[in-house]
């Protein structure tokens, strides 16, 4: 079943194009991973997809398990199971992690139709998460993100993930900014989510990551659109040869 | 005998909406039909509970202790003037509401901790009924804390209903060397109340105040605090934190005085401005010649929400010697878009995210309350202030 479905999608942010024609399908079970350039479109169409204001879309169709996902607002999204996981999540004094996670987690439970998480089943819940994510239990009381470590901040981006369980995580470089051991944490809680009716697309800028995370698909982005595609191999040889050969041919 | 009001020409008046209080009825009230009910039915442990009624004095649930005492106003006001320098306590339009309500009222309320005793923990509950046009509430508190005790005053402002009163309170302060006072103010009353005060504090050598001050209520609030920082290495602490709903008008005068060497001020403001609240914050600090090596620090936020919200954070420094550190700096804005879309982008609603971020930004004044019984009532409040309390009810229970 397609999880995913973009089709000619074309959007600008700030009155500039970046995105121009882009089409692509993510099925469940899948693991797809964007690479490309900088300035080529990836955050942009991470953005696009989560509803973030200031980001348009002027042509195309996306649609999310048959819906139409440009009518739905940023939180209907969230809900309806899509999570991004930010490249720079933001600091967030005086929310603490705890409150954040339980509520995002009972938003997503709700619109399933699903009761809200007692406190003890939640507690039950995240403390195993965190184990994963080899976070300390002292997280849960700091503010979201506030004083965290660039990997602390990517950790704490999975560990929303794991509690939320939603169907589609787009992860914008998640792996930007971490130290190997980190990156094989971060890896194992993406690992952990993989299922057959769930759906991962990874942005990322190098092919470390998908040594950990090995992805059915990897596609180019350039010039605002998929211009190459193929599996892990690509990769792999985009690491070899940088992306000029693929703009090329584009 | 008539004291005029100050105006909004009166250079530090310019906020305040004075309208309230210049209709009220400026006769004392009476003591109302109200007069006996408590609207805390909770004592905080530890601490002595004075409860007051229109500025009348109720009940006490004060264990034996003769170091608090109701007292004659002029009586009071005589031996208290000797303690506080005398051009403090007299001067100028800022001190015209001190002046009525010494005038006007005709109990204070002492306490007086004499050099070198235990420590005191006193909470006073101020609840006034009698509407505007019968007349003012005018509560006073004197204290003089001895040297090298520890006093801790949490104070109530409060009304019974949804009244239009007018409070016109008074609060003087005397720290001798060594001595600390830890005070907490609540001013929660209606929409409609006019509710003004002026606090005056004088610190001694190593002594310390602590402010922390939330004001939720009123039509009209308006609250005017002078310290002086007299002593060597004395020390203030003064934290704030306001929201302003409706139509309702917040408005503070922040005066801090350094005179001591060493003299050391943290100011810490956090205001809210929805709907078309308006909001001011006067953070006025002079560092005089004597108060070498002086450490001032002034951080004065406001956040505008609502489309005819209006809202002022003036920091204000007057440096008169070379030997100081006066750091200071004041941001009026409105929510954060990449904070709100990151909670919108965790499913949570949009007037949830919007009150949570709200909350946020005066958390860090509401976390320095250390009692967590007051923390607990006060964050209660503030949540019922931010039309919040079912979206966030869980917030406080996730509190580490």
């Amino acid at each position: 079943m397609s999880l995913l479905k973009i089709e000619n999608l074309s959007a600008s942010a700030g009155g500039k194009k970046v995105l121009q024609g882009l089409s692509l399908a993510i099925n469940a079970g899948e693991v797809h991973a964007i690479m490309g350039p900088n300035g080529s479109g990836k955050s942009t169409l991470s953005y696009v997809l989560a509803g973030r204001p200031g980001y348009e879309i002027t042509a195309g169709r996306v649609e999310f398990e048959g819906r139409d996902l440009t009518t739905l607002s940023p939180e209907e999204r969230a809900r309806a199971g899509l999570f991004l996981g930010f490249q720079y999540p933001v600091e967030i004094p005086g929310v603490n992690n705890v409150y954040l996670l339980k509520a995002a987690l009972n938003a997503r439970r709700k619109a399933q139709g699903l009761q809200e998480v007692d406190a003890y089943e939640f507690l039950q819940l995240v403390r195993a998460k965190m184990k994963l994510m080899q976070m300390d239990e002292s997280f849960l009381s700091r503010g979201v993100n506030e004083g965290f470590s660039g990997g602390e901040k990517k950790r704490n981006e999975i560990l929303q993930m794991l509690v939320i369980e939603p169907t589609l995580a787009v992860l914008d470089e998640t792996d930007s900014g971490l130290d190997i051991d980190a990156l094989k944490v971060v890896a194992k809680g993406v690992n952990s989510l993989r299922s057959a009716n769930r759906g991962v697309l990874l942005i990322t800028h190098y092919q470390r990551l998908l040594d950990h995370v090995v992805p059915d698909y990897v596609h180019v982005l350039a010039r605002g659109r998929i211009a190459k595609t193929g599996d892990k191999s690509l990769a792999i040889e985009l690491e070899k040869r940088g992306y000029d050969w693929v703009l090329e041919v584009a | 005998m008539t004291i005029a009001l100050p105006t909004n020409r009166d250079e530090n008046w310019r906020y305040a909406n004075l309208r309230p209080l210049a209709k009220a009825r400026m006769e004392r009230a009476p003591a109302s039909p109200d007069r006996n009910r408590k609207p805390l039915d909770r004592k905080l442990a530890g601490f002595d509970r004075w409860f007051f009624s229109d500025g009348h004095f109720v009940v006490s649930d004060q264990s034996p202790e003769a170091r608090i005492q109701l007292l004659d106003a002029r009586k009071a006001g005589e031996s208290f003037a000797a303690l506080l320098d005398s051009d403090l306590a007299t001067a100028g339009a800022d001190f015209t509401l001190a002046r009525i309500n010494a005038a006007r009222g005709d109990e204070v309320l002492q306490i007086e901790l004499p050099d070198d005793s235990p420590p005191l923990k006193v909470e006073l509950v101020y609840s006034a009924a009698t509407p505007a046009a019968n007349g003012t509430s005018y509560p006073r508190v004197q204290i003089v804390a001895g040297r090298n005790t520890r006093l801790q005053v949490v104070e109530h402002q409060l009304t019974a209903g949804d009244v239009d009163v007018a409070v016109n309170a008074a609060f003087d302060i005397a720290l001798r060397p060594g001595a600390s006072l830890d005070h907490v103010r609540l001013q929660d009353c209606s929409n409609a109340a006019a509710v003004f005060d002026t606090l005056v504090a004088h610190v001694g050598e190593d002594a310390a105040y602590r402010l922390r001050t939330v004001t939720l209520g009123g039509l009209t609030s308006r609250s005017t605090a002078f310290v002086r920082l007299a002593g060597r290495g004395s020390r203030c602490e003064f934290t704030a934190a306001s929201i302003a709903n409706g139509n309702q008008t917040h408005d503070m005068f922040a005066e801090i005085e350094h005179r001591g060497a060493g003299s050391v001020t943290r100011e810490l403001f956090r205001g809210i401005a929805n709907d078309r609240g308006k909001l001011a914050f006067n953070g006025k600090m002079i560092v005089r010649e004597t108060a070498l090596d002086a450490d001032s620090d002034q951080s004065l936020k406001t956040l505008l929400t609502g489309n005819g919200a209006e809202a002022a954070a003036r920091p204000q420094l007057e440096i008169y010697t070379d030997r100081v550190r006066a750091k200071h700096g004041a941001t009026t804005g409105k929510l954060d878009e990449q904070m709100l879309f990151y909670l919108l982008s965790r499913g949570l609603d949009r007037p949830t995210a919007q009150a949570l971020l709200q909350w946020a930004f005066v958390e860090d004044v509401i976390s320095q309350i250390e009692q967590p019984e007051l923390r607990r009532e006060i964050e209660n409040r503030m949540l019922t202030r931010l039309h919040a309390v079912s979206s966030l009810s869980g917030l406080l229970g996730e509190r580490a």
